[in-house]
C-alpha cells in the first residue's frame, strides 16, 4: 500500500474539493483535507456544521455530490475491506440482546485478521462487563462497548464520531485513557466533538468546521487563541452614550478586536480582558454593571464562518498552502 | 462470504426468543394438538394418499420453516432502525454479503425446525412413514423456504419499523392460513383452493406432501418456488442497488 518511491507517504485521509448536498441544503461545502498518520486530529464545530456528514462521505458511507475521498491512497470502501479502518458512528449501535462479548465476536468474525475478542475487549475497559447484555449498560459503558467493536479488526485509523457524548466525567477520563494507549502505537485517530476542551486535550491538531466548510486548521494553541477571547461589557452615562466618537475610543484600547454600542450598553470583544476593563475604567469612571463574558464556542464559530470570507490569519486555504 | 460470521449470526438467530416461540414452540404445540386430533387413528387423507397425522406434520414443518425465512423480515428491520447495519457497512461484510446472511441462517433455523417437528411427530405421536419419505419431505420444506426469506427481506428493506410489525402479521397470517398450513385446504370448499395457489406457502406444503409421498409431479411445486425466488432476488437487488446509489 505504501510506495516506494513517494518522499512522503500516502496520507490516512485525504479529502478533495469534496462536498455533499440535501436539497437546498450544503452539508458539506468544498472541503479539503490531509489527515497524515499518526496523526490525532479533531474535528471541531457545533451540531449541523457537517461533522458527521464528512466522517460518512469520508468512509464512503454516503456518496458525495462532488469531490472525492481517499483513505491511505485508495477508495474508502478498499480501506474498509482490508481491516485498515475502525470507525464509531453516529447512529451506529449494537444489538440490545447480545452481550458485549457476542457484539465483539460477531463483528470480529465479520473482519479479515481481527484481533482477539478479549485483547480488544482489554483494550476498550470492557472485560468486566463482557457477558452484560447491550441493553442493561449505562451510557459509557456503551460507548466503551462500541470503541471494542471499533477496534477489534485492529485498525491504522480510527474515526469516531463525538465518543464521549452521553459520558460522565469518570467514563470520558477511562475512554481517553484507553485512546491513548490507541494512539501511542503511532495510530490516526479522528474524533469529532463540540467540546473544545476536549479537543484541546486530547488533539494536536484541531479543524474547525462551521455550515459545511473548514473555518479553523491548526495546534490547539492556535485554535484557542481565536476561541478564547472575552467579551468586556457595561452601562455608560447618558453623556459618553451620546457622544460620536465614543466607539472609536474603545476600539483603540488595548486588545479591543470588535465594539458594539447599543443606546447606552456597550460590548466590547478582546483578546486582554484585563487591559481592556483597565482602560474602559481610567477612561470611563461612570461606567456599570461591569460583565466580563468569555466568548462562547458559537460566537467564535459565528465569528470565524463570517471571517472565513475574508482570510483570516488561520484559514483552512492557509494551513493547506 | 465469511463461514465464522455465518455462524455467529445463526446462532444469535437460534438463541432469539422470537425464533423460538415462531419457529419451534408453535408448530410443536400446533402438531400436539392437532395430530392427536385427527392424526392418530391412521386415516388416510383421500386428497393426498398420506395419513393425516403426516399432512399435519408437513403442515407444521413447512410453517415453522417458512417462519425461519419470514422472520428474517424482523431482523433487518430492527437492525436497520437500530443503526446495527451501519456498523456493519465499517466492516469487509458486503451489503450482498449481509443479505445472504439472512438466508443462510433461515435455512439453518429453518432445519433446526423442521427437525424438532418431524421428532416430535416421530416419537410422541409415532407417525409411520419409509425413511426415504421424511427426508424428501425435509428437504423439500427445507429448500423450499428460500423464497420466503426473499420475501423477507424485501419487507425489511422496504419497511420502516412502525410497519414492518403489522406487514409481518398479514404476510405470515395469510401464508399461513391461506397455504393450508394451519388448517389443511382439503377440508375446506374447493375454491379456498384454488385461490390459495396464488401464494407460495400453498407449493411449499404441496412439495412437502410429494416428497413424504414419494410421488406425484414435484416439478410443478419446485417451478413455482423457484418462479417466486427468481422474481423476488430481482426485486431485492433492484431495491439495494436503488439503496446503494441514493445513500
Amino acid at each position: 500500500m505504501t510506495s516506494a518511491t513517494a518522499a512522503e507517504p500516502v496520507p490516512a485521509i485525504r479529502l478533495r474539493r469534496l462536498t455533499k448536498r440535501f436539497g437546498a441544503l450544503t452539508a458539506v461545502d468544498d472541503v479539503s483535507l490531509d489527515i497524515h498518520r499518526g496523526e490525532v486530529v479533531a474535528l471541531l464545530g457545533p451540531n449541523g456544521a457537517g461533522k458527521s456528514t464528512t466522517i460518512d462521505l469520508s468512509l464512503g458511507l454516503s456518496a458525495a455530490s462532488s469531490g472525492s475521498a481517499e483513505l491511505f491512497g485508495v477508495a474508502p470502501r478498499g480501506a474498509i475491506v482490508a481491516g485498515d479502518v475502525g470507525a464509531m458512528l453516529q447512529g451506529g449501535a449494537l444489538l440490545p440482546t447480545m452481550t458485549v462479548q457476542q457484539s465483539v465476536a460477531l463483528v470480529a468474525a465479520a473482519h479479515r485478521h481481527p484481533l482477539p475478542v478479549t485483547e480488544a475487549m482489554g483494550r476498550a475497559r470492557v472485560s468486566d462487563i463482557a457477558n452484560q447484555p447491550v441493553s442493561k449498560l449505562s451510557g459509557g459503558q456503551l460507548q466503551r462497548a462500541r470503541f471494542a467493536v471499533a477496534v477489534v479488526s485492529d485498525p491504522r485509523l480510527l474515526i469516531l464520531d463525538e465518543p464521549t457524548a452521553a459520558m460522565d466525567v469518570e467514563a470520558r477520563h477511562v475512554f481517553w485513557d484507553s485512546m491513548r494507549e490507541f494512539t501511542d502505537s503511532g495510530r490516526t485517530v479522528v474524533f469529532a466533538t463540540h467540546y473544545l476542551d476536549e479537543a484541546d486535550a486530547f488533539a494536536d491538531r484541531i479543524v474547525m468546521m462551521s455550515r459545511g466548510r473548514i473555518v479553523a486548521d491548526g495546534t490547539p494553541a492556535q485554535v484557542k487563541s481565536v476561541v478564547s477571547g472575552r467579551t468586556v461589557s457595561f452601562r455608560l452615562d447618558d453623556v459618553a452614550a451620546g457622544q460620536n466618537g465614543t466607539e472609536a475610543r474603545f476600539a483603540a484600547m488595548p486588545g479591543v478586536t470588535g465594539v458594539e454600542v447599543r443606546g447606552e450598553r456597550a460590548s466590547i470583544r478582546t483578546d486582554d480582558s484585563d487591559a481592556t476593563l483597565r482602560a474602559v475604567l481610567a477612561d470611563f469612571p461612570a461606567a456599570r454593571d461591569i460583565e466580563v463574558i468569555a466568548r462562547s464556542m458559537d460566537d467564535a464559530f459565528m465569528a470565524l464562518t463570517s471571517e472565513a470570507a475574508a482570510p483570516s490569519s488561520l484559514t483552512s486555504e492557509e494551513a493547506h498552502r | 462470504m465469511r463461514p465464522h460470521y455465518l455462524a455467529r449470526e445463526t446462532m444469535r438467530q437460534l438463541r432469539n426468543v422470537r425464533s423460538l416461540v415462531f419457529t419451534f414452540a408453535l408448530p410443536v404445540a400446533m402438531l400436539l394438538i392437532f395430530g392427536s386430533a385427527y392424526g392418530t387413528g391412521g386415516a388416510v387423507d383421500s386428497t393426498t394418499h398420506l395419513p393425516w397425522l403426516i399432512v399435519t406434520t408437513v403442515q407444521m414443518g413447512g410453517y415453522g420453516a417458512m417462519m425461519a425465512g419470514l422472520s428474517q423480515a424482523f431482523a433487518i428491520v430492527t437492525e436497520r432502525s437500530i443503526g446495527w447495519n451501519r456498523q456493519l457497512r465499517i466492516t469487509p461484510l458486503s451489503g450482498t454479503g449481509y443479505l445472504v446472511s439472512k438466508v443462510v441462517a433461515a435455512l439453518a433455523v429453518a432445519a433446526g425446525s423442521i427437525l424438532v417437528v418431524f421428532a416430535v411427530s416421530i416419537l410422541a405421536l409415532h407417525a409411520q412413514l419409509a425413511v426415504a419419505g421424511w427426508i424428501a419431505a425435509g428437504i423439500g420444506l427445507w429448500l423450499g423456504i428460500i423464497p420466503f426469506a426473499l420475501l423477507a427481506i424485501l419487507i425489511g428493506q422496504y419497511a420502516r419499523p412502525e410497519f414492518a410489525q403489522p406487514l409481518f402479521m398479514v404476510t405470515f397470517l395469510g401464508m399461513s392460513i391461506l397455504g393450508g398450513l394451519w388448517v389443511p385446504l382439503q377440508i375446506m370448499p374447493a375454491w379456498v383452493s384454488n385461490v390459495a395457489q396464488i401464494v407460495p406457502s400453498y407449493w411449499l406444503n404441496r412439495l412437502g406432501q410429494m416428497g413424504a409421498l414419494g410421488s406425484g409431479d414435484a416439478m410443478a411445486p419446485a417451478l413455482v418456488l423457484v418462479g417466486w425466488t427468481v422474481v423476488l432476488t430481482v426485486l431485492v437487488t433492484w431495491r439495494y442497488r436503488r439503496d446503494a446509489v441514493r445513500a
